[in-house]
Order: structure tokens, then C-alpha cells, then sequence
């Protein structure tokens, strides 16, 4: 009997993917971009599996300062520094992150918006909480979850932080589709779309596919310029508004 | 039409950056000022951010106050020896001054500082050019003789010693004065992103007793040794200065300026003065009483870093 059952599966569910768009050119008429990622599952045995689709941007420190008021005025707090905040985070799934895995699982992966590793290394301490040694406290205290909540909610307002968990859909069996907004303020830099499988709360496999958004053309061409030889380009610019104040003063006299 | 700026990194709409730039200009050349003041909160309302924002309208200001200076130079209606003095104080004043807002931006104040700033200068010149202007007006419109102006200057412009002959303007005075108002606007110019025509304007007539004529075209030239020096340090030293964005703007203002200018010579010099404080004064409040309205979200995101 015991010999009739098949041999337990090694990784019997899995899934590829690719993008439709992987180069993003920014150029003058830029307006963001809606980016397509098709990809299938192959599901050989009988637990249903999920997809989550997370896109993750290029980090940008991020600094954030809470209003308080002062004798009438709001004054702005001293600036928390976030760390390791990507510039631009999405995450897609078919169904509710907190039914496809636990609380413990999405945030070791940091799949969810809640889930992010930033962090504030600047105002950590170290120390023992609810017996647990070498805890890392942030300087903010219980007051740390607001801050966090209001980098996510800024983000999210700003179009660069979002969680769909309607992002995924099926186009047949087995084939799904999830659509990313690159909206125009999403940094420049290297991407990196990640495919989770999971099944019954585990991740059973990642993959991988690169991103790149750049400018192209005049932009890239001023950018480079402005970054590269700045006084040089400075010079250039006020040149530039000398000289066409001159010529309308020119112009405008003739006429 | 939208366009991408490359360096501000959003998407903005080209006609409309032309059409401020055009209406910013035809109110730096009729009034004399950069109009800085005016241009940088529009520009961080469209979602630029306000440290391209300030840098790129330097540029703007630049060309605008170039193509004025040009047309005023013409009609002998700038003193470049006062302008020179003013320029350099101004440029020790925005060294400072820089330091000063780099300073208090890394401790999170910089809105606070912006906004209190543009609260209280602007609601100070406003409100004083204001009820000078309308009560010249007034008495005008009564039939009354004009205020009998106290012509003698005062001694203290004449007390102090490096006196200097600006024959344009009919003085021969200490270089003390000037150079200090100079500094003075360049401490504010690099703290609130502007010229400083609004304060320059009025020391020029009330302090230095300049004659009318030679303000406006001195004040203009004096912004654009200024407002270059602030391109190139923001450029060098920052990289926020946007080319694509300041061209647009400067297109659009360098056609304003002449227009203002021209226009400038069909108004009366009361009026002009009252529109100006109006404009002043609204600026000024809007952009300072937001320190005193609760805020709708408690947390900003500070700049200072990266984006």
C-alpha cells in the first residue's frame, strides 16, 4: 500500500513571467507608463496557488518631519530619516495578502506596503523588549508606526506606493496578467519586478525580472550635462537668459 | 501639450509655463522687481520641487530682468555704479545666506522659515507701500496739493565715511548704506528664493532717496548680478536648475518684460505702486498664514536629501 503513493513533489507548482516593456524611455513627452506583465502557473497538483506580483524601484533615503504646534504656529519637528524606502513600490495579488500567507511570511519576503524594510538606522537603539534581546527601537518610540504609516501614505498619495489586490487577474487557466502604473515622479533607475508563488502560506518560488526606466534624448542629454559638468552648465544657463533678454530688448525695439 | 522636465523629474504643461512666465515678466518690467516672489509658489503648486522650482526661476528672473535692463539702459534710466555697490553687498549677503537656509533646512525649519519670511516682509512692504501709495492717490483725487516731501536726506547718509559720487543719481553719499542693503537682500534672496526687488525697490526711494527714475532700471540690474550668481552656485553646488523648465519660463518672460516695460509709461507712478502692494500683500499672506492653519496631514516629507 505504502508503495503506491506517489513520491512527495519536489516543486511540482511553478511559474514564469515576463514583462512586456522592459526599457522605460523618458523623453520629452514622458507621462508615465502602464506596464504589462503576462505570466502563467504551472500547477500540477491539486492546492491552489497565488501570485504576487511586487515592483520595486531604486531606494530613496526618504526624510520626514512631523508638525506640531508651538504657541499658535506649526512648526516642523525634527526630520526622521528612512532608509532603504524603495522610490517606488506595487504590489499585486488576486486576493488579500493576509489570506494567501501570514503576517510572519510577507514580512520576512517585505511583500505589502506594511511589510517594507525601511528603517531609521540613524535613531535606532538596541535593547531588550518583551524578552528579546538585541531589539532594534527607533529613537520615535510607539510614535515609530506613525511615521512609517505617513511615508506610506505620502507615497501612496504621490501615486509611487501601491497595493492591489485585485492587480492580478486570470486570462485563462493558469494565465494571468498584472498591469503597473509608472506614474511621471517615479525615480529613474534599475527596477526589479519579483513573481512570488505561494502555496498553502508558503513562498514555493521567486523569479525574477529586470526593470530599467532612463531618459533618453535631450533629456538624458541635459541631465548627464547638468550632473556632470555643473558650473559649466550653470554658466550656460544664465548665458543663455542674458543673451535672450538681449534679443527681445533687440527685437522689441524695432518693432 | 505636456513635457517632461529633466531635471525636476515631472511633467508639467508647456503653454502654461510660457503663459506664466510671460505674465511674471510684464510685472517685472512695469514694476521693477524679479518677480520671484510670485513665480516660485506657483511653480511649487503645479508639483515642482521647491528646490528646482527656486533655482530654475533665478534663471527666469535672469532673462527677464536682462531684457528690461537692456530697454531701460537705453533711456539712461540705470545707474550701474549704485547697482555695482548693491550687487556686491548682495553677493556676500547670499553666501550667508545660503549657509543660513542649508543650515536650517537640515533641522527641518526650512518651510517654517520660507513662509514666515514671505509672512513678514512681504506683509510689512505691502502693507507700507500701500497706505503711502493710496493716500497719495487720495489726496490726489480730493484736489489736495501732494505731501510737501521732505527733500533734505537724512544726515546719517551723509555722515558716514567712503563717500562715493553716483552721478546718475544725483548723490554723493557713504557706500555704507548701500552695500549693507545689499547684503541684506542677498541674505534674503538666497532664504526665500527671490531677486529682491520688493525690499530693493523701496530702500532705493525711502532710504537712499534715489531719484524715481533711475530705480526701477538699477533695481533690475543689480537682480540680474544676483540672480546669476544664484543660478550658477545652485547649478554648481546643487544641480537643481532645470534648463528645460527655465527656458519655457524665460521664453515667455523676456516678451513679458518688454511689454511691461513699454506699459510701464502709461501708468501713473501712484498707481502702479498700489497694484504692486496689493499683489505684495496677497502673496505674502497666502504663502504665510499656511504656519497658522492646522495642516491636513501632520507629516511632510522634508527635503534635503536625494529627492
Amino acid at each position: 500500500m505504502v508503495f503506491d503513493l506517489p513520491a512527495p513533489p519536489v516543486a511540482v507548482a511553478s511559474v514564469s513571467a515576463a514583462l512586456t516593456t522592459t526599457k522605460v524611455e523618458v523623453t520629452s513627452d514622458y507621462h508615465g507608463q502602464k506596464i504589462v506583465l503576462y505570466g502563467a502557473v504551472f500547477n500540477l497538483t491539486d492546492r491552489p496557488a497565488d501570485v504576487v506580483v511586487v515592483v520595486r524601484g531604486p531606494d530613496q533615503p526618504v526624510r520626514i518631519a512631523r508638525k506640531v504646534q508651538v504657541t499658535g504656529l506649526w512648526l516642523n519637528s525634527r526630520p526622521v530619516v528612512f532608509q532603504g524606502a524603495p522610490g517606488f513600490y506595487t504590489v499585486a495579488s488576486s486576493r488579500p495578502l493576509s489570506e494567501i500567507a501570514d503576517y510572519g511570511t510577507l514580512r520576512r519576503l517585505a511583500i505589502g506596503v506594511d511589510h517594507l524594510a525601511f528603517n531609521t538606522p540613524a535613531d535606532g537603539v538596541v535593547e531588550t523588549r518583551f524578552g528579546v534581546k538585541d531589539l532594534v527601537v527607533s529613537r520615535l518610540g510607539s510614535d515609530y508606526l506613525d511615521y512609517r504609516r505617513a511615508v506610506v501614505r505620502i507615497k501612496h498619495a504621490a501615486g509611487l506606493y501601491d497595493q492591489n489586490e485585485r492587480g492580478v487577474t486570470y486570462v485563462d487557466k493558469g494565465l494571468f496578467r498584472a498591469e503597473i502604473d509608472l506614474p511621471t515622479s517615479a525615480p529613474i533607475g534599475r527596477y526589479q519586478a519579483e513573481i512570488h508563488l505561494f502555496q498553502e502560506g508558503r513562498e514555493v518560488q521567486v523569479r525574477q525580472r529586470p526593470l530599467e526606466v532612463r531618459k533618453v534624448g535631450i533629456e538624458r542629454t541635459i541631465y548627464l550635462f547638468a550632473h556632470q559638468r555643473p558650473w559649466a552648465y550653470g554658466f550656460l544657463a544664465v548665458l543663455l537668459a542674458i543673451g535672450s533678454g538681449y534679443g527681445a530688448s533687440v527685437i522689441f525695439r524695432r518693432s | 501639450m505636456d513635457v517632461y522636465l529633466p531635471i525636476a523629474e515631472v511633467s508639467v504643461n508647456a503653454p502654461l509655463l510660457i503663459g506664466l512666465g510671460m505674465v511674471v515678466g510684464f510685472i517685472s518690467g512695469l514694476f521693477g522687481i524679479g518677480g520671484g516672489f510670485l513665480m516660485a509658489p506657483v511653480l511649487v503648486f503645479m508639483g515642482i520641487p521647491p528646490a528646482v522650482a527656486v533655482a530654475s526661476q533665478a534663471n527666469h528672473v535672469v532673462a527677464s530682468s536682462a531684457s528690461s535692463v537692456f530697454a531701460y539702459g537705453r533711456k539712461r534710466a540705470v545707474d550701474f555704479r549704485m547697482g555695482a555697490v548693491l550687487a556686491a553687498g548682495g553677493a556676500v549677503g547670499s553666501l550667508i545666506g545660503v549657509e543660513i537656509f542649508r543650515m536650517l533646512r537640515l533641522m527641518g525649519q526650512g518651510d517654517l522659515v520660507v513662509s514666515l519670511s514671505y509672512l513678514i516682509f512681504l506683509g510689512v512692504i505691502g502693507g507700507l507701500m500701500l497706505t503711502e501709495s493710496l493716500g497719495s492717490l487720495l489726496r490726489r483725487r480730493r484736489g489736495e496739493p501732494p505731501e510737501v516731501v521732505k527733500d533734505r536726506r537724512p544726515a546719517w547718509l551723509y555722515g558716514l565715511p567712503l563717500k562715493m559720487k553716483f552721478p546718475r543719481s544725483r548723490l554723493y553719499i557713504s557706500v555704507i548704506p548701500p552695500v549693507l542693503i545689499g547684503v541684506f537682500v542677498g541674505i534674503l534672496s538666497a532664504v526665500m528664493g527671490v531677486g529682491g526687488g520688493f525690499v530693493l525697490v523701496p530702500a532705493m526711494v525711502y532710504l537712499l532717496r534715489m531719484p524715481a527714475g533711475v530705480v526701477v532700471g538699477t533695481s533690475l540690474f543689480q537682480i540680474i548680478i544676483t540672480t546669476s550668481l544664484v543660478t550658477i552656485l545652485q547649478a554648481g553646488r546643487n544641480q537643481t536648475v532645470d534648463l528645460m523648465l527655465a527656458t519655457l519660463l524665460l521664453f515667455g518672460g523676456v516678451i513679458g518684460a518688454q511689454l511691461g516695460a513699454r506699459a510701464s509709461a502709461r501708468f501713473r507712478a501712484e498707481e502702479l505702486r498700489v497694484v504692486l502692494a496689493v499683489i505684495v500683500l496677497l502673496v505674502g499672506l497666502q504663502m504665510g498664514l499656511g504656519v497658522f492653519v492646522t495642516p491636513a496631514d501632520p507629516f511632510v516629507l522634508a527635503p534635503g536629501m536625494g529627492g
